[in-house]
Order: C-alpha cells, then structure tokens, then sequence
C-alpha cells in the first residue's frame, strides 16, 4: 500500500506542478511528471506478479506479467509526443508574447486582439 | 469583476482537488490479486507462437501490431505539430518587446516594433568535439538494440530514441555547419516518411498474401523475422521523427 502511496504523491506533484505554477515551462515539467507516475504505477502493479523479467532465456521461469509493459511502452512515446508539442506551443506563445508566464500571455494576447 | 476575479483561483482548487480526490481514489481502495491468467498463457505459449523471446516485443510487434501502428500515428502527428509550430515561429528570439501600458492606455506607434536577434546558441569546444566523437558509437549502439530486440531488452521504439540521442549528438558535433549528413532535416523527414511507408506496406504485405492485417505474410513459418522487421522499420521511423523534432528545437533545421 505504502508504495502505492508514494506513486500518487509524485502523481499529485505534477498536478501541483501543472495547475499551481504559472510559467508555461513548469507546466509541461508538472505533465512529464504525472505521466511519469502513471508509468511507474503500471510496471510496479505489474511487477508484483513475478520475479524475474519477461525474456524467456532457457531456464527463466516465473515472469513478470508483460502486459503493462508493452502499454507503459507505448505510454512513454505518446508521453514524449505530448511533452514535445507542449514546448513548441509554449514557444510559440513565448515568441507571440515574450513570456513565458500564463496571465502576461493572456494579458498580452487580449491587448492584441483591442 | 474583482470579486469574481477572487473567487475563482478559489472554485478552481477546490475543483481540482476534488478531481484529484476521484483519480487518486481507486488507488488506495480497491487491493485484490493481479490477474496471473494472460501472464501465464504468455509464458508457456508466447515463444512459440511468436518466436520473440522478448515478450513484451512478442505483444507489441506480434499479437497486437496493429496497435503499434496507431502509435506511430500519434507520433507522426504530434512531430509533424511541433516541427509545424517551430517553423512557423522562426527560430529568431524577439526581445525588448515593448507593450502597452497595462490601463490600456495603447499610444501606438513604430517603438512597438519588437527587436530581433538570432537565437543564442551555447556551444563551446568541448561539447562539440565529445558528441561529434560520441555520436557515431551511439548510433551503433542503438542499431544494436533495434535488431536485437526480440531477444533482450530492447526493440524499435527504445532503439530508435537511441539513435535519436545519436543524431543530437552528431547535430551538436559539427561545428556549427548546420545540418550536414544524417543530422540534416531533409533527410531525417525522408527517412520518416519512408520509415512510415514502409510500415504500412508491411500490414498491407500480410492482407496480400491471405494471413490478415499487419500478420506475418508467410503462413506457417515462425513469424520472427517479421517481428524483426517492424522493429527495425519502427526504430528507423521513431528515430528519425525525433531527432528531426530535436533538430528542430536546436534551430538547426532548414524545413527544406
């Protein structure tokens, strides 16, 4: 239980980071985070099923289930995907307004559009 | 407008704690047993039936391929958005823009006109001659764990990250000529392309030949050398897409 736990404090970290933080920056961080945590949530639950890794070398017996590993696999591109077009949107906003912080942006980009 | 300006910040969390709350619920209430079953079957079956000793390689490659292709989708796209936003920005840094005063007080003008310089790039000798060095050996190594990923740990995806932290490398080592060889954008959005392409056609091999979508195309036969084929194509593809988006962001690329 402990262990599930400490996964949802890294999960409510990011949340933190996500909602709490103004800079646009810390926000993508606070994303890679709770992506992260749910990768970790995944291999552990799936980790407590066996002992040994899922590569069937003669004589290795009682695997973990390989399942969540395969989905984590393709959690961790898609992760890498949002994180990436999260930074080129966050540039873009930097280069439309000169900062990198949410309410400047707001500010700036309702002055524009006066 | 201010007291509702205050009160907001003040719903939002309270909202996103509830939020929270519902996610992170299940977490700590439900405790029963993982399911063994689908472990189990892979285990006494899956070598057999796949011919990958890697299983996680026998699941994403093997039985559930055509998952994989909607991943490489997702992939594809969201490069094809960033490379989108990062050419249409520019890769110059505006500075001193200078805006209206914040009452509003908008007095126009030509001093509004923002500056622009080119981006600051943080090089020094010793970056460049280290990842021009080490670049070519992480190549190496990368290719070594797309092809051998049906028997250790490894597979397209993590080889072609591999290779992408290889092409940053051989990007950051060429002294400052932008985009020379590999590292080169219009190579590397060839290369994904056809990386791509070739993905596609490899599903479509198996429908041509009557064993079904993204199938091993000779029926009967182990489907190994299939699986070593998509990990190949998709460790080329991965590769390419993101070191062509990290090519991008060192504003190196030419969007030729």
């Amino acid at each position: 239980m402990i262990d599930r736990i400490i996964v949802g404090l890294i999960f409510l970290v990011g949340l933190w980071g996500l909602i709490g933080k103004r800079n646009l920056i810390k926000k993508v961080f606070g994303l890679s985070i709770i992506n992260a945590a749910v990768v970790i949530l995944f291999i552990m639950e799936g980790g407590k099923a066996g002992s040994s890794a899922p590569i069937l070398e003669p004589g290795v017996r009682d695997i973990v289930d390989p399942v969540p590993q395969a989905l984590m696999l393709t959690a961790i591109v898609i992760g890498v995907c949002v994180t990436a077009l999260a930074l080129a949107m966050a540039y873009r906003l930097y280069k439309a307004t000169g900062s990198f912080d949410i309410d400047e942006v707001r500010e700036r980009l309702d002055d524009g559009h006066r | 407008m201010n007291a509702q300006a205050k009160r907001a910040p003040v719903a939002a969390a309270v909202l996103s704690i509830l939020v929270a709350a519902a996610i992170l619920w299940p977490l700590v209430a439900f405790d029963g047993p993982w399911p063994r079953e689908l472990g189990a079957y892979l285990e006494s079956r899956g070598l057999e039936e796949s011919g990958a000793r890697n299983l996680v390689s026998a699941i994403y490659l093997g039985y559930r391929a055509y998952d994989t292709l909607g991943e490489t989708i997702v992939l594809l796209v969201a490069v094809s958005g960033a490379i989108g936003m990062i050419a249409a920005a520019g890769t110059t840094l505006a500075i001193d823009y200078s805006y209206p005063a914040k009452d509003g007080a908008v007095d126009g003008g030509e001093a509004e006109k923002p500056i622009r310089r080119k981006a600051k790039k943080n090089r020094t000798d010793l970056i460049e001659v280290v990842t021009g060095k080490l670049g070519p050996v992480v190549l190496l190594f990368g290719f070594y764990v797309m092809l051998f990923g049906h028997v250790s740990p490894g597979g397209g995806f993590q080889g072609g990250v591999v290779v992408a932290s290889g092409i940053v490398f051989l990007a950051l080592g060429s002294k400052g000529k932008p985009g020379g060889g590999l590292s080169s954008a219009s190579t590397l959005a060839k290369l994904e392309a056809a990386g791509f392409a070739a993905l596609i056609a490899g599903g479509f091999l198996g429908l041509a030949s009557g064993t079904g979508f993204f199938a091993p195309p000779l029926a009967g036969t182990s489907p190994l050398g299939f699986i070593i084929a998509l990990n190949t194509v998709i460790g080329l593809k991965v590769g390419a897409g993101i070191g062509f988006l990290c090519v991008a962001m060192l504003g190196e690329a030419d969007y030729d």
